[in-house]
């Protein structure tokens, strides 16, 4: 077994020693099975290290050096679902590079290790890609705390890393460095979106169902301060532990509370089992629901009955804009017999990213971090380029790409079978943009990031 | 009385909870108290019980068109009748087969068996991401038992209470299986001594076997009627075993009854926090495992403290 291939996790004791007394082994079987089942949430965090082999070959063949790409996708846990989409849409892209040769002349390498949705394990697995597998680049993350984690370990080495899919206003907000780049959008921009509309619309008591963790908290902070800045009131708002999947006490509360809209900032595995449970009880149909940022993993497959009240999305597979069939296309083409038959909003910003920063290291004629980061700093991408309504942007102060928001809610006149949202409007990023990031995200210097070459 | 015509739903609603709490622990309450073996495979056979559920409801025999046709043409709620119960007897003959790997590993350092039942877990998991893919899946209800209905000002579930009346059920046939049939009073002794029970004449191999079968079984009902309120994926069985441990520790190893308070309690305690202090819903059954196993480490009913089992 390589080095690259070994669990990073023991969850189970390694060691197995005999004993001759019975009570003694039952204690340590007792003992064991707590460990067991207390070691990170037991066997769905199996560490996934992806087929490829990061090896030394190249320097005895005289070929080039390979660039090294680590992705810090979840292969388990909450949002498991959605980092295995993002995982292809960096593939994707990295396979289109690879085809043209690569960057710079340099064959792309990509390994992967399962960040198991835990903060703890992704500063773990961005330490090791760093200093052991020698990764020039980190893509990947969906959950905000692992991201942030996976941010302090970038910024330590000055290692640039691509936040694909967290959006948590705290990114690129008090969390930013100058090596990481945020590239959905965020609880802001999504509130700005469709918040002020939902108040005129449905009516000015709302409720928060905020997910007990970053991503939630400034999310729901975000909406509260747009309600109320617009004459709306927060009734109540309640905290959803992740990893919640029974929401029956939510639900009665939220009938005993009887608010116009409730506003939820819930995502994963959660927001599934609640979509599911709202629907049992058929209150879709006495409140109004908006889910800040509906992630096209998370809701594929609930079925159309599930998919109720408005959310936010940065790309839908049916926008009417070139480019976007061929898109399509090229992912059912080069992964036939997906779960997922088209892609959605989190393999798109995996593509887009990815892209954008094999572009930069192309332009830039060197892998040299700082340069590349100049590179992506303020980069126009032309919204034809990212098949969206609105051209975008990296936002220089706070590396945020500023990108078109959608409004979407279900579809009750699909053209097929995964034609599920009906998009309401699209928002330009101007009008969305989250002003309070920039006051609050101070980027480290240059100087104070250290360089280095690949 | 403005506060508790609050609170009365928030306490059925714990009642149910526990009630569905208690169905998930019991297949591993029943292998752990016979057979001293802590089955953490047992959430992946929950899982598993869901996906042959959704096979039996709603299959995909592209081979057999004509079949296929047929069976669609039947009833959703025979169907899901035979998902009922064809999908725990699948599932409890995998168990069986789990059980004839477990063999090797009986009197041995009892490490060897938490390990290959974890492995188990590993390999079932994998299985059904291969099988049925990791996407969310949904499992069809017939109408009489789906929607909402009414009840003063406050919409409840159908599925809920049907869900926790069968909870009832099960929990009631095993109670009457264990106490009232030959069979039952093998297995107790089975549990209490297993030494004996061989010197009896009794095959304890076969003992064994039908127990984890059966534990299995219990585990497989669990998760089908769990799947329409949890939801249907690959790694839906870590939701389930972490409770079932928990509750078994703080019910007391072995005792059906313990189990079930136990579910109960953290039903109860769960649900509450859920309407009253959200942010420790999950945490609840943690601080109440906790205050238990602090003064009373045998659990609420076990007749040994849990580290002598």
């Amino acid at each position: 077994m390589s080095d690259s291939e070994k669990p990073l996790t023991a969850t189970v004791p390694q060691k197995v020693a005999s004993t001759d007394s019975v009570s003694s082994s039952r204690r340590k079987l007792l003992k064991g099975s707590g460990l067991a089942l207390a070691g990170a949430g037991l066997y769905g965090v199996t560490p996934f290290m992806g087929p490829w082999k990061h090896n030394h070959l190249w320097a005895q063949s005289g070929q080039k050096k390979p660039l090294v790409i680590g992705l810090t996708m979840d292969a388990s846990g909450q949002y498991a679902a959605s980092g295995a989409m993002e995982r292809l849409g960096a593939m994707m892209a990295i396979k289109e590079f690879n085809d043209k040769g690569g960057v710079l002349g340099r064959r792309i390498e990509a390994i992967h290790i399962d960040t198991e949705t835990t903060p703890a394990t992704g500063s773990r697995v961005a330490e090791r890609m760093i200093t052991r597998n020698e990764a020039t680049f980190l893509i990947g993350a969906v959950h905000s705390g692992v991201s942030n984690a996976i941010s302090q370990v970038a910024q330590k080495y000055g290692t640039i890393f691509l936040n694909t899919n967290s959006s948590s206003p705290t990114e690129a907000g008090k969390d930013c460095h100058r090596t990481k780049f945020v590239w959905d959008g965020n609880g802001t921009n999504f509130s700005n979106a469709i918040v002020k509309n939902a108040i005129k619309s449905s009516g000015r008591n709302w409720v928060l169902l905020t997910n007990d963790y970053v991503w939630g908290h400034t999310t729901s902070k975000a909406t509260r301060a747009i309600v109320e800045a617009n004459g709306g009131k927060i009734v109540e708002e309640l905290l959803v532990p992740q990893n919640t999947r029974d929401f029956s006490s939510y639900l009665l509360k939220l009938q005993q509370l009887k608010p116009n809209v409730v506003a939820t900032a819930v995502g994963g595995d959660d927001i599934k089992a609640l979509r599911q449970q709202v629907v049992q009880l058929k209150m879709n149909e006495r409140m109004a629901w908006i889910n800040n940022q509906q992630d096209w993993p998370d809701v594929y497959g609930l079925g159309p009955e599930a998919i109720f009240g408005v959310f936010g999305t940065t790309w839908y597979w049916r926008l009417e804009l070139p480019g976007v069939k061929e898109f399509v296309a090229a992912y059912q083409k080069q992964f036939p017999g997906m779960a997922i038959r088209v892609p959605g909003n989190v393999y798109h910003n995996g593509y887009m990213a990815t892209r954008e920063l094999l572009r930069c290291t192309e332009e830039a004629g060197t892998t040299n971090n700082i340069a590349v980061i100049k590179k992506l700093e303020g980069r126009k991408m032309s919204a034809l380029d990212r098949l969206q309504h609105f051209d975008a942007w990296m936002d220089p102060v706070t590396h945020q790409c500023q990108q078109t928001i959608y409004m979407a809610t279900y579809n009750d006149k699909p053209a097929e079978k995964d034609d599920i949202f009906k998009i309401l409007t699209q928002a330009d990023p101007k009008d969305v943009q989250d002003m309070a990031a920039q006051g609050a995200c101070k980027l480290e210097s240059y100087d104070a990031t250290p360089s280095y070459d690949a | 009385m403005d506060f508790l015509s609050q609170l009365l739903p928030h306490l059925v609603n714990g009642v149910s909870l526990g009630l569905l709490f208690a169905l998930i622990a019991l297949g591993f309450m029943l292998i752990v108290g016979v057979m001293e073996t802590i089955n953490l495979a047992h959430g992946s056979l929950f899982a598993l019980g869901m996906y042959f559920a959704l096979f039996f409801v709603a299959p995909s025999l592209g081979w057999f068109p004509a079949l296929q046709a047929w069976y669609m043409g039947l009833s959703i709620e025979v169907r899901y009748l035979v998902a009922l119960i064809l999908a725990p007897v699948f599932v409890g003959i995998f168990g069986m087969l789990l059980e004839l790997c477990l063999r090797r590993t009986y009197g041995r350092d009892p490490l060897y068996g938490l390990l290959l039942t974890f492995g188990a877990a590993l390999v079932i998991e994998e299985g059904i991401r291969v099988v049925w893919g990791s996407s969310e899946k949904q499992l069809a209800l017939p109408q009489a038992i789906s929607g909402a209905f009414l009840l003063g000002d406050l919409i409840y579930s159908k599925y809920r209470f049907f869900a926790s009346g069968f909870a009832i059920l099960m929990i009631l046939l095993l109670w009457l299986f264990l106490q009232k049939t030959p069979y039952g009073a093998i297995i107790k002794a089975g549990a209490h001594d297993s030494e004996m029970v061989r010197a009896l004449g009794i095959n304890l191999s076969r003992l064994r076997l039908f127990v984890f079968g059966l534990g299995v079984a219990l585990a497989a009902i669990a998760g089908v009627v769990m799947a329409p309120i949890w939801g249907i994926r690959p790694h839906v069985g870590v939701d389930a075993v972490v409770p079932a441990f928990l509750i078994i520790v703080l019910g007391g190893v072995g005792s059906l009854w313990g189990a079930v308070i136990a579910g109960l309690m953290v039903g109860m305690v769960v649900g509450l926090t859920g309407a009253y202090a959200s942010e420790w819903s999950l945490m609840s059954m943690y601080l109440l495992f906790i205050a238990v196993v602090t003064f009373r480490s045998r659990g609420l009913f076990g007749k040994k403290s849990v580290l002598d089992v």
